[in-house]
């Protein structure tokens, strides 16, 4: 060591250089040897040994769900009881980002799970990946569901998930602000404006505009996104962004925020929590954000939301959470016996319930959730009454462009003008 | 430790460089020479045991380009560090070899791709399109039964042959059979249990366990029946099916069994798929083919892409240029200020400044985005303003920028405090005087010493800026945006926006990322060529 | 070592200093506190640099205030917090959303093994960019700016499908292991070594002739001489390394999809992204507790890259 002239800050670095390279070394010896100075090409890492302290203990069980952050808690005493009913181990893993992606890309490349949990308007891209599997359900099976959740998960004519819930939206009022229910969204309009509060209307926007919380507004308008064969399949090549309903649509959204009822500000990070503060007379969220209002004391009703008077009555998107067998997954046997018997179980849908209180897909379990809880009752009521959220795979090129023409028309530009140009903007990405 | 590879070979001694003079040089030599040569001796002994346990693996899985880069790593470890000629390659190659297996082959495999229609509906093979679209149209049977199933075997529990004992759910009638054909089984021959066949004179019964594993050999036997055949669904399940479609290898066409329809290949957009008689898909599912420079075609011809294009660049050059620019002022600006021992406090000042660094900038980026909401934001609301920020479209660029220095002046006054230290004190001390000479002092002298050094920085900084996806998509996701142009946003940068075209539209279209990724490349390659050239700061290089 | 080393480059780097700027002022006397004269040289310097704090930690201040607010809301956070609760923090390190503490062991592990080695790798090419000459020198060190360039989440297609293949045949270092994720990131490998070649040029290189004359191998050079002296640039970069990777999230987010693989970047972002109305508490909480090793390792750094070449010797 050069010593006699090294002022001691050199020396300590030194030391901890050496300290961390050796720490660095020793880790990645156990690990996998990265930075042992004999860096070939990626593929002759070496386990150097079993009790490494990086590598994670997955992969083994029997069983992979993915799930996203939410679901994947709710889950894991599902899976752990149908674990122990076969006698083999189930791993729930949470996937937080992108989880439709990943999924698909991992099942692609044969890293995928048996099971995955979404919504239902995944299933189109999923089918055009050749991702999942249709379910062979029969008659009987699926008389216990709900109609609305089992044309969610119908798919070109085929049952592809298990559902398990349904979600849409509905309107929160404050009763301290507005005490008495509204017949029609006009009445909300102006009872939220006469109530004094901050804001009369809490409806998700943000600089991007949101096409799913403003469909209700949308459709009472006359607008809708793809129109429907007669069995009430969507039919991609009838785009309706741009038709005259939307436009007498976006002409209402101008209209609604020139009198500040709608907003660019309020957003999905603070629409919610604007609502529990009293600081909105009304709110339209899902069921999402019922805990979230029962926790704040915010004295509350809910009611599906009414239409503009005079016109369609609002139909909000009606969603579907769903489980899915993974085409490619390694357990496929096990899968489908997990998502057909073990998830279509009563408990099981009592057990997702209460871990996250959506209305259920099955019948006998809705009735005691509707008895328990009047608020389910009307989300099931808004869901019977909704319109099945699009799974075909064109819809990835209607949220955005839909979404920004909302924004852009609350912060003043022409409606029939920007509904038309969107509707030129999506067509063409649909070529 | 002592025995673990503890320093690289780049550490182990070896003898001085061919110029060196070697006068002197022994007796400090031979005392490392022993456990220089024992630790070269282990290491290289290591990457050869490594490589010959690795190679037999690859060679098993067909990985030809995975054995390449083995060997020839391995072979360029052995070349290099086990004789005492390449000295600067000792020192260049760990590093060398990690770029190139991580990011070079990386950037090589996603050219290959900007070449391929690979994206959602295109990412298998022709064959697992045909078996997806194939599979899926198994239909159930109308009013057919579903079975409890039990599998069972008389060989053996992996390999088969396979039998199905099936108990119909309805009627509890119980029948046996395999890919030849189903039959009858009379009451007593088996024990039914729960309505589920538990044991059988001269079978074996599977576990879920062994069903679950014996895989494709189980969920793929189909036992025929009149109108269709029964197949399993899951470990304890079956029920009786039919195979609406088959693929006609002959003709390559996918015909429906029931109808007589045929589907043939025709080619949509750039990639084929299985058409009906009007030339539109039949089918969702299409494969990985490719397709030439078409991607690249689509970048330059498609109106919504170029459309935009010149405005979204021009605005990423000022956005990588200020964002840079301005958190390289902000930051030497404040490391000069500081740098002078007589600050009591120094220390304290210089950890508050870092603290934009040490927080996460993904919460960061959230965080701001919220400040600068028009109505319930925290910098309206302690300025008492009601500016838009985000939905204008200069404030919005205005927003951008603050965020960015604040995110990137930390960066900037470290390497500057840092830098700063290594000019000589005497030339430091020039600027802590005042007045004019102390500027001018401070830009003669003290400016371009320092540029030398930070000079590199900024314009990887610049490129990093130039596709800060980040800082714009989690804080402006590219808005506002004008009404007539809902996919090019006010603050979009070139990354943002592609990005964009190439995953908003239909599902991602990851070859048509590739192209523009590559592109994107070379933009910003061109772009530092450019910058380097002005700053000639690769005078020194030379 | 038997041979001493020369000395430390004292007179080298003053001298050719005062050759390039010709004869610097010697100091100014210390002037007594709060003088007109303290004003104008030092005074000023805390005005500016108040400023400059209130800017740097305004959001900062929010996060906190966000990490002790009980409601966890946008809404109901300000820059200080009406209420006053360690919730957050308790329900984080609980497990209750995700193994919390698990993210933060693999992320601090993580962060110094790959930091330690891209320093070291970067340190050992940029030794060879400095002191070498030999072909390919220049090219080198052009192309590897360039390649630096390409941000590497766009290859992530490619990163994602050559790892799904690696872990086919070393499972311990495919998808969805740290070190797996650990070797993406080696692609940073060589990403100092502008910065640190830079500040190697301005070490004398009579010293490691001096030294190499007196018998020490290139490696001796290396390892007892040199690098010592860049001891701040190391320092830099160790700290940007280190920050870099407990950052990254969007190859992370695709790469770890298991709870127990996960860093704080990723497991964090899945917290609100999943809630994003109500989880704010907990995620500043997460954010807080993220940025203590960041914070930590510049306060043990910070003598290293402020104390300079000149600490040692030229002041001394």
């Amino acid at each position: 060591m050069p010593s006699s002239t090294t002022s001691p800050s050199r020396a300590t670095l030194l030391r901890s250089l050496a300290l961390t390279t050796c720490l660095g070394l020793t880790l990645a010896a156990c690990g996998g040897g990265e930075g042992t100075g004999a860096p070939g090409t990626t593929p002759s890492r070496v386990p150097a040994s079993g009790e490494s302290a990086a590598a994670p203990e997955r992969a083994d069980a029997d069983l992979v769900v993915w799930a996203d952050d939410k679901r994947a808690a709710a889950l894991e005493d599902v899976a752990q009881r149908f674990g122990e009913e076969n006698g083999i181990t189930v791993a729930v893993q949470t996937v937080s980002q992108d989880l439709q992606t990943n999924f698909v890309t991992a099942n692609t490349a044969g890293n995928g799970p048996d099971v995955v949990i979404g919504a239902h308007d995944w299933i189109g891209n999923m089918v055009q990946n050749g991702a999942v599997d249709p379910l062979a359900l029969p008659e009987a099976e699926r008389a216990q569901f709900t109609d609305i959740a089992l044309q969610g998960v119908t798919y070109e004519g085929k049952v592809y998930g298990l559902p398990y819930a349904v979600e849409t939206l509905a309107l929160f009022r404050n009763t301290d602000l507005v005490p008495e229910q509204p017949a029609t969204f006009d009445d909300v309009v102006a009872t939220g404006l006469a109530s004094g509060a901050e804001n009369p209307l809490c409806l998700q926007q943000g600089q991007e505009g949101d096409a799913y919380h403003m469909q209700p507004l949308y459709t009472s308008a006359g607008g809708y996104l793809f129109g429907t064969t007669d069995t009430g399949e969507y039919v991609p090549g009838d785009l309706g962004v741009g038709a005259p309903g939307s436009i007498t649509a976006a002409q209402k959204v101008a209209e609604l925020a020139q009198q500040g009822v709608l907003k660019t500000s309020i957003t999905g990070d603070n629409s919610i929590s604007l609502f529990t503060e009293g600081r909105c007379a009304y709110l339209v969220s899902g069921p999402w954000a019922t805990a979230d209002v029962k926790t704040s004391g915010t004295p509350y009703a809910l009611s599906p939301v009414p239409g503009f008077a005079g016109m369609a009555p609002a139909q909000p998107f009606t969603g579907v959470q769903a489980f899915y067998v993974a085409s490619k997954g390694e357990n496929k046997a096990f899968a489908e016996s997990f998502v057909l018997d073990a998830a279509a179980r009563p408990e099981t849908m009592r057990a997702l319930y209460e871990a996250e209180p959506r209305p259920s897909a099955m019948r006998e379990v809705l009735a005691e959730q509707s008895a328990a809880d009047p608020d389910t009752a009307v989300f099931a009521e808004a869901a019977a009454g909704g319109r099945i959220l699009p799974a075909l795979p064109q819809m990835a090129a209607v949220w955005e462009p839909l979404g920004k023409a909302y924004a852009a028309v609350i912060n003043g530009a022409d409606p029939a003008q920007t509904m038309t140009t969107t509707g030129e903007t999506v067509r063409a990405s649909l070529q | 430790m002592t025995s673990t590879p503890t320093r690289p070979p780049a550490a182990v001694p070896a003898s001085p460089s061919p110029a060196a003079p070697r006068r002197g040089a022994d007796a400090g030599r031979r005392s490392v020479t022993a456990s220089a040569a024992l630790l070269r001796v282990l290491l290289l002994g290591t990457l050869a045991a490594v490589t010959v346990w690795l190679a037999p693996a690859l060679v098993a899985r067909e990985s030809w380009v995975g054995l390449t880069a083995l060997v020839v790593g391995a072979v360029s470890l052995v070349a290099v560090y086990s004789t005492s000629r390449f000295v600067p390659a000792k020192y260049l190659l760990p590093g060398t070899l990690f770029l190139l297996a991580l990011v070079v082959y990386p950037i090589v495999s996603t050219l290959q791709l900007s070449f391929t229609n690979f994206g959602d509906g295109k990412r298998g093979t022709k064959e697992e399109a045909i078996s997806s679209i194939v599979g899926s149209s198994v239909e159930q049977l109308p009013d057919s039964p579903t079975y409890a199933l039990t599998v069972a075997t008389r060989g053996s529990v992996t390999e088969g042959p396979f039998s199905f004992f099936l108990v119909d759910t309805r009627t509890g009638e119980v029948s046996v059979g395999d890919a030849d054909g189903v039959q009858e089984v009379e009451a007593g021959e088996v024990t039914v249990t729960d309505g589920r066949v538990s044991a059988a004179d001269g079978w074996t019964l599977l576990t879920p366990r062994q069903v679950n594993d014996a895989g494709a050999a189980v969920q793929e036997l189909t036992l025929p029946t009149e109108d269709g055949a029964i197949r399993a669904q899951g470990v304890a399940r079956a029920f009786e099916g039919r195979t609406v479609l088959r693929h006609d290898e002959a003709t390559d066409t996918i015909v429906n069994t029931r109808t007589g329809e045929r589907f043939g290949i025709g080619v949509v957009g750039d990639s084929e798929f299985f058409v009906g008689p009007d030339g539109r898909p039949a089918f969702s599912q299409s494969w990985l083919q490719g397709v030439g420079l078409s991607n690249y075609e689509r970048i330059v011809t498609d109106d919504t892409v170029s459309g935009a294009f010149l405005r979204v660049f021009a605005w990423t050059l000022a956005f990588a240029v200020l964002a840079v620019g301005l958190s390289f002022a902000v930051g030497l600006a404040l490391a000069v200020v500081l740098d002078d021992r007589r600050i009591r406090g120094q220390r304290l000042y210089r950890s508050l400044l870092l603290l934009p660094y040490a927080i996460p900038s993904v919460i960061a980026l959230l965080v701001w985005s919220n400040f600068y909401n028009r109505d319930f934001g925290l910098i309206n609301e302690l300025l008492g303003l009601r500016l838009d920020w985000l939905g204008d479209p200069w404030l919005a660029k205005a927003a951008v920028l603050l965020t960015s220095v604040w995110m990137g002046f930390p960066y900037m006054f470290v390497v500057c405090t840092g830098a700063l230290q290594s000019i000589p004190g005497e030339l430091r001390e020039a600027a802590v005087m005042d007045g004019a000479r102390a500027w001018t002092a401070f830009r003669r002298i003290v400016l371009p010493l320092l540029l030398v050094a930070v000079t590199p920085l900024l314009i990887a900084s610049f490129a990093f800026n130039f596709n800060n996806f980040n800082a714009i998509e989690l804080l402006t996701e590219g808005g506002p945006f004008p009404p007539d142009s809902p996919s090019a946003g006010s603050t979009d940068i070139l990354i943002s926006y592609t990005y964009r075209l190439a995953f908003g539209g239909s599902g991602a279209q990851f070859g048509f990322a590739a192209a523009v990724s590559a592109l994107l490349f070379l933009v910003t390659a061109v772009l530092a060529a450019v910058q380097f050239r002005a700053t000639r700061s690769l005078e020194d290089v030379n | 070592m038997t041979t001493p080393i020369p000395a430390p480059p004292t007179t080298a780097a003053t001298s050719a200093a005062r050759d390039s700027a010709g004869a610097a002022p010697s100091r100014t006397a210390r002037p007594g506190p709060h003088g007109a004269r303290w004003w104008r040289e030092v005074g000023w310097r805390h005005v500016v640099a108040l400023v400059a704090v209130a800017f740097a930690v305004f959001p900062v201040l929010f996060i906190l205030s966000a990490a002790f607010n009980p409601l966890g809301t946008v809404a109901s956070t300000g820059l200080v917090p009406r209420q006053f609760t360690l919730s957050n923090f308790t329900r984080l390190l609980s497990g209750e959303r995700g193994p919390f503490v698990r993210w933060y062991a693999n992320t601090v592990v993580l962060c110094l093994v790959v930091s330690s080695a891209q320093v070291f790798a970067s340190a050992l090419a940029a030794y060879a960019f400095s002191r070498f000459r030999f072909r390919g020198r220049r090219g080198g060190l052009l192309s590897l700016l360039l390649i630096q360039m390409f941000p590497q989440f766009l290859a992530v297609i490619a990163i994602f499908s050559m790892f799904s293949g690696v872990g086919e045949v070393v499972p311990a270092a495919g998808l969805n292991t740290l070190v797996g994720y650990g070797l993406v990131l080696m692609g940073g490998a060589l990403l100092h070594v502008w910065l640190i070649k830079g500040f190697f040029d301005t070490v004398p290189r009579e010293l490691d002739e001096a030294a190499t004359i007196d018998g020490a191998s290139h490696a001796q050079v290396f390892f007892r001489i040199v690098l010592p002296l860049i001891a701040p640039v190391l320092a830099t970069t160790a700290l940007l390394s280190f920050v870099g990777v407990i950052n990254e999230f969007l190859i992370a987010g695709i790469f770890l999809t298991d709870d127990e693989s996960k860093t704080l970047a990723v497991g964090l972002y899945g917290i609100i992204d999943s809630d994003r109305s109500n989880n704010l508490g907990l995620f500043a909480a997460g954010a807080v507790l993220f940025s203590v090793p960041v914070v930590l390792l510049f306060q043990f750094l910070q003598r290293f890259i402020t104390g300079g070449l000149t600490a040692g010797s030229v002041k001394g």
